[in-house]
């Protein structure tokens, strides 16, 4: 099971080593590199003076065995080595208070080691081990429906949330192929799904009446006016939504309690379309805290808004709403009810019908050579592949069966509904060919290729551009297929990098569950926490948009805030509620991802900062050298202090922390790192002094390093770029690939990185080393499993 | 069988909820289910609660019948005489074998399967638990029901990263085959439209089913050409999928042979409500509607899963429920561990008294049902998978001799007790992954 453990050979190191051939080839044309005894010999030598008496074969501390090895063959045993490269690379091992090899020894083993591993796996490429089939994550169906059917914003009512299961995850990413599972909870929810899609696309007029409720958090200030609602009216709610069919729609607006008349004023589309009052003594057709209104809407997206009309002075409503800024002060919107349809007048003109109804039949003759096209174009787009008549004729069998139920119509929307659950759809299906050779990588046909492409650019179905250059089989060819990265990564579907991606690996979701005590951060807030993560999202769309390296998320001097932020960042002259790019002025601790609201208080707990949740996320996230989890029986100490340990600072608790060895070897990584942050509180505000005491950011790293505050950490993080580098490349190889990273998928990682430095390590440089990277291009059989794990 | 509602008010559903039973009295509308009516079919529930517990506030002092309940169980004094306590069982499988510290994962992983989850993230490993005790029972008890069964969860799953190994082992306690999770639903309106389908006639039920059915026909015959296409390779997926669908099917057939019932419902929940609390009873509700109603005998729910985050400010514990269960021996820290384990155990004994106060055949549900509430980890603080804290309440139709505190050796394997809770369901099997054998000695049969 355990690497270390199978991997065991007989020996003295230094022996070994100079039993070598003075100069052994390895490798073929594709990969012949010279084998490096000087440099083996400095390994041997290194490991034997360093490392093996923790690391041996008797004591196996961390599972990890260096003594015996044999090292004329690094790549035969990849597992261990890359661990130990890994290691060295971090700079985490040898442990605190143990002895270090000097800096030039560091650099020739590593050195050594990758040269070594590099050439073993260009001459043997692993692809790693996928599933023949993936299932769509609910993130890329949703996108699917909206390029498939131009379905977007569906109702409330409709959210994919409630249609659909959410998927498991591994390490924050949900694509992953061996974990999106089905079974016939799974299976009742695409029925139920495939069914309601289907009657909103086609517009069906015996679609049942829902009822969408949108609640307005409590915690969200309305004395203001929002962003995309008119000028003159403050608070309310605005929101893009799907209206099924040309009818009548009732909306109720809720608003808490007023002590004053207030007007209320309901717009679609920016034009009000309903005006009321609410509050004490008003006689609104809701009685006084409710208004409702009947309007007639056409079927498709609109804008619909419900917000207050701003009174020219400010009323006294101090007493009705709490007084704490996260409540605001004047009454707010809570609910808004939109029910329908009722009384439709007809399927209406909806960029769905447009996109469906490629012709529409003029006698009965025509209507099945129509329902054909229709359906062999939505199959060709939904299945990703050129479709066939085996495909079509199912499809065709339930168009007659709607069709005689129902009409035209309804035929083509039973149709649809069947192809939504089609397992052509909702797996992404990858075939062997009969000349795969067992252990051999080969590459995926075009077509698949196409798909591996837009799941990873857009989370979402290739468009027809890329259908046919890879049906025409010209996406193989690596220039087309870095061309059509190139287009992709330009249309707005790329925004899935951001959205899907980003937020992902930087766990900014977890903002939303972060609940910081309200007693404690008064200035928290709903619309603080909205803030935070748009910014974050802003600001990585920029350095991606933008072909910024990716360093500029560390480095960069700007990012995006609105009124609320730029106050919460001390940052003057910012108004309203729109977000706008600012430079920091040199000096301002503020800029990249570590200055940001968004990843400080995901990092923090409810009530303070926590030095070693921040140092972990870095390590983990950022730099992808997670720390080990600690062991039960010395847990997190900053859980709680006890008496004794309530006199101390939370710095001194931790130093105590750190004297035990055993919490010691993974603290010493994570807490300098951590304490670099303490300049900003649990929510992100600049802080000097932390209950009257000022605050010390400066701590020693494992190697000697001093990190003093954040600008220390950024350096630090600059100063070795590459494995920041490559750790992006690692959390981007693992969403593009759907499984997890691998020992064997570290010489595609260096060769990527290595290839992108010519461009400054833009997120597109990357992109293009991963699309025509083995794994990405190829799979394996499955009897080929790469050796070095057992399961 | 179709169950089509006739709307109750909102308010008798959402406002009965707590402290007392506002439940409609299904039972004297459901002639259909006459084949058990005399004794009542069996039901079987089982309720995780992760992170373990602290032992001296959960473990009775002595065996046998005169045991004194403990502050975490004092809230079961109502059904005391429907209760057992069972001590001293562990679920070593586990515990590490030297692939990382996955502690809490492989807790919820062996719960019902005594199988040792390995770290899938590790080169070459796949997903391979073992089909849960809960789904054996199932194939045979669920075999003539609507469903099955259901799995509910009232704690959010696990996305991020988690201390090792895959996040997804703490999302579900039940297996459907040794490599599907069930997943364990949160949202009390698909739990429900699942139970009582979302709305329409009979006539509109009985068409959809039609419809639903020509789908699911189809699609089958496409998957089967599709893995004759696929050559050598992992098509584990497609089985799942077919395996899915054949089960739809099924579920369908059944219905539509059974015919359609009008009969009264409250209306369906619209939203996961804002507190814990609501939540908790909301989803214990619908365990006794889907009882009374028969249309599953066997439940599974998450109230906290390992790893928890929640906290619980109702009851003045405010840091996060893992947090705080790593409480080296603090005493404030176990005192806040203590409060949410006392807490589950509350809401837990409301639903058991539900049970108890709904008529069923010749008795009440709980009569007729054993509902096992506990945890796969002992003492939460060190991890540990031993001494786990377990009970049983109710009698399953006279099957389980009751009111006793039962201390088996330590280290006994706790899906001995799950072969012993089989065998009453005549779901025997002979071994359920690390079991020793039937619990002996086997005091819990009466």
């Amino acid at each position: 099971m355990t690497s270390g453990l199978g991997y065991r050979v007989i020996g003295a190191v230094a022996g070994v080593a100079v039993l070598g051939a003075a100069i052994v080839l390895v490798g073929t044309e594709a990969g012949r590199a010279l084998f490096d005894r000087e440099a083996s010999e400095t390994m041997a030598e290194t490991l034997e003076s360093y490392c093996v008496s923790c690391h041996n074969g008797i004591d196996l501390t961390a599972n990890l065995a260096l003594d015996g090895n044999e090292l004329t063959d690094i790549g035969a045993h990849a597992e261990v080595w890359e661990k130990v490269l890994h290691r060295l690379d971090g700079g985490s091992m040898p442990p605190l208070g143990e002895p270090r090899p000097g800096s030039d020894a560091y650099e020739t083993i590593v050195g050594h080691l990758e040269a070594e591993l590099d050439a073993a796996a260009a001459v043997a490429p692993n692809a790693g081990r996928l599933p023949l089939l993936r299932r769509l994550t609910r993130t890329e169906y949703k996108n699917a429906i909206r390029d498939l059917l131009a379905l977007d914003n569906l109702p409330v009512e409709m959210d994919f949330e409630l249609l659909l299961p959410a998927d498991n995850a591994s390490s924050g990413f949900d694509n992953i192929a061996d974990l999106l599972f089905v079974s016939p909870v799974t299976m009742e929810r695409y029925l139920g799904a495939a069914q309601k899609i289907a009657r909103l696309a086609v517009g069906d007029p015996r679609m049942p009446t829902m009822v969408n409720i949108h609640r307005l958090p409590l915690e969200l200030p309305q004395d203001e006016p929002v962003a995309g609602l008119p000028f003159g009216t403050r608070g309310g709610l605005v929101t893009e939504t799907y209206f099924p069919l040309d009818a009548d729609y009732v909306f109720v607006i809720e608003p808490g309690r007023a002590r004053e008349i207030h007007e209320v004023e309901l717009t679609i589309d920016g034009e009000r379309v309903a005006l009321g009052e609410v509050g004490r003594g008003s006689g609104g057709p809701g009685g006084d805290s409710r208004l409702e209104f009947r309007v007639p809407v056409s079927a498709g997206p609109h804008i619909v808004g419900a917000t207050f009309v701003r009174r020219t002075h400010a009323l006294d409503e101090s007493t009705v709403r709490v007084q704490r800024r996260s409540r605001g002060t004047l009454p707010a919107i809570e609910l808004v009810t939109i029910s329908g349809p009722f009384a439709p007048t007809g399927s209406g003109t909806t960029p769905s019908r447009d996109r469906i109804f490629l012709c529409t039949p003029e006698v009965a003759a025509d209507e099945a050579p129509c329902a054909r096209r229709i359906l062999a174009t939505l199959a060709g787009r939904a299945y990703r592949r050129p479709v066939t008549d085996a495909d079509i004729e199912p499809l065709m069998a339930f168009y007659e069966d709607g069709r005689n139920e129902g009409g035209f119509d309804a035929g083509v929307q039973r149709a649809l509904e069947r192809l939504l659950v089609s397992p052509l759809f909702l797996y992404r299906i990858e075939r062997v060919p009969e000349s795969a050779e067992a252990g051999q990588p080969f590459p995926v046909s075009p077509v698949e290729l196409a798909s591996r492409l837009s799941f990873f650019l857009w989370s979402s179905l290739p468009d027809d551009r890329l259908l046919e250059l890879a049906t025409s089989g010209a996406l193989a060819d690596d220039d087309v297929l870095v061309a059509e990265a190139e287009r992709m990564l330009k249309d707005p579907r790329a925004a899935s990098l951001v959205n899907n991606f980003a937020a992902q690996w930087l766990f900014l979701r977890d903002v939303e569950a972060k609940d910081p005590d309200v007693f404690i951060f008064r200035d928290y807030d709903e619309g603080l926490r909205e803030a935070f993560m748009h910014e974050t999202e802003l600001f990585v769309g920029s350095v991606l948009r933008e072909e910024r390296s990716v360093l500029d998320l560390i480095r960069a001097d700007y990012t995006f805030v609105n009124e609320r932020l730029a106050e919460h960042y001390g940052i003057p002259h910012i108004k309203g509620s729109r977000f706008r790019r600012v430079t920091f002025p040199e000096g301002n601790p503020r800029g990249g991802l570590l200055g940001q609201g968004s990843i400080l208080t995901l990092t923090s707990y409810p009530t303070r900062t926590s030095p070693v949740l921040r140092g972990k996320y870095i390590l983990d996230n950022l730099l992808a050298s997670p720390p080990p989890p600690p062991p039960p029986d010395v847990p997190a100490l900053e859980a709680a202090m006890n008496d004794e340990q309530a006199t101390m600072t939370l710095r001194e608790s931790m130093a105590r922390h750190r004297e035990n060895p055993e919490c010691a070897s993974c603290h010493a990584l994570m807490d300098p790192i951590g304490f670099a942050f303490e300049n900003f509180d649990a929510i992100g505000r600049w802080r000097e002094t932390e209950g009257g005491l000022p605050i010390d950011v400066a701590s020693t790293l494992v190697d000697g390093t001093v990190v003093d505050g954040v600008e220390g950490l950024r350096a630090l993080l600059l100063s070795d770029s590459e494995r920041f580098v490559s750790a992006v490349t690692e959390k981007l190889l693992m969403y593009a690939l759907g499984r997890n990273v691998q020992y064997y998928d570290r010489p595609t990682i260096r060769d990527i990185v290595r290839a992108a430095a010519d461009d400054d390590h833009t997120f597109s440089a990357l992109i293009r080393g991963i699309v025509t990277s083995v794994p990405f291009r190829m799979r394996m059989t499955s009897d080929a499993q790469p050796t070095g794990g057992e399961g | 069988m179709f169950v089509t509602r006739k709307a109750l008010p909102r308010r008798t559903f959402l406002r009965g909820v707590g402290t007392s039973l506002a439940l409609p009295l299904l039972d004297s509308m459901f002639p259909a289910f006459a084949a058990d009516a005399a004794s009542g079919p069996p039901r079987l529930g089982f309720i995780y609660a992760g992170n373990g517990i602290v032992h001296e506030h959960w473990t009775p002092k002595t065996a046998g019948t005169d045991f004194e309940l403990t502050r975490n169980l004092a809230s079961l004094v109502n059904v005391r005489e429907q209760l057992n306590v069972v001590s001293g069982l562990a679920h070593l499988e586990a515990d590490t074998k030297g692939d990382g510290t996955g502690d809490h994962p492989r807790a919820s992983a062996a719960w019902l399967t005594g199988v040792h989850a390995y770290d899938r993230t590790r080169p070459g490993v796949e997903v391979k638990l073992a089909t849960s005790a809960d789904q054996i029972a199932a194939r045979v008890i669920g075999a003539d029901t609507q469903l099955p069964s259901i799995e509910l969860s009232i704690d959010p799953p696990m996305q991020g990263a988690c201390d090792a190994g895959d996040c997804f082992y703490v999302n579900t306690v039940s297996w459907r085959n040794e490599t599907t999770p069930n997943l364990a639903e949160l949202h009390p309106r698909v739990v429900f439209e699942r139970l009582f389908g979302d709305g329409g006639s009979s006539e509109e039920r009985l068409a959809r089913a039609r419809v639903t059915r020509s789908i699911l026909d189809s699609v089958l015959d496409e998957a089967a050409r599709l893995a004759g296409t696929l050559g050598a390779g992992d098509a584990r997926k497609l089985d799942e999928y077919l395996d899915s669908v054949r089960e739809i099917e099924r579920r369908i057939q059944s219905a539509e042979s059974s015919g359609a019932q009008d009969i009264a419902l409250p209306e369906r929940p619209t939203s996961i409500p804002d507190t814990y609390q609501e939540h908790a009873r909301i989803m214990y509700d619908l365990q006794v509607l889907a009882f009374q109603a028969d249309i599953t005998r066997i439940t599974s729910m998450i109230v906290a899963r390992e790893l928890s985050g929640l906290s619980y400010p109702n009851i003045g514990v405010s840091n996060g429920h893992h947090n705080v269960s790593h409480h080296r021996d603090d005493p404030d820290l176990i005192d806040e561990k203590t409060r949410i384990d006392t807490y589950h155990v509350e809401l837990f004994a409301e639903f058991v008294e539900k049970l108890q106060a709904t008529p069923d055949g010749d008795g009440s549900l709980l009569d007729h049902s054993l509902i096992l509430y506990g945890s796969g980890m002992g003492d939460g603080n060190l991890h540990r998978h031993d001494e786990l804290p377990l009970l049983t309440v109710g009698r399953l139709g006279g099957k389980i001799r009751t009111g006793q505190h039962l201390v088996y050796p330590r280290h006994t394997p706790m899906t001995n007790l799950l072969l012993t809770v089989l065998d009453k369901v005549d779901a025997e099997v002979d071994s359920l992954g690390d079991s020793t054998g039937r619990l002996s000695p086997d005091l819990l049969s009466s």
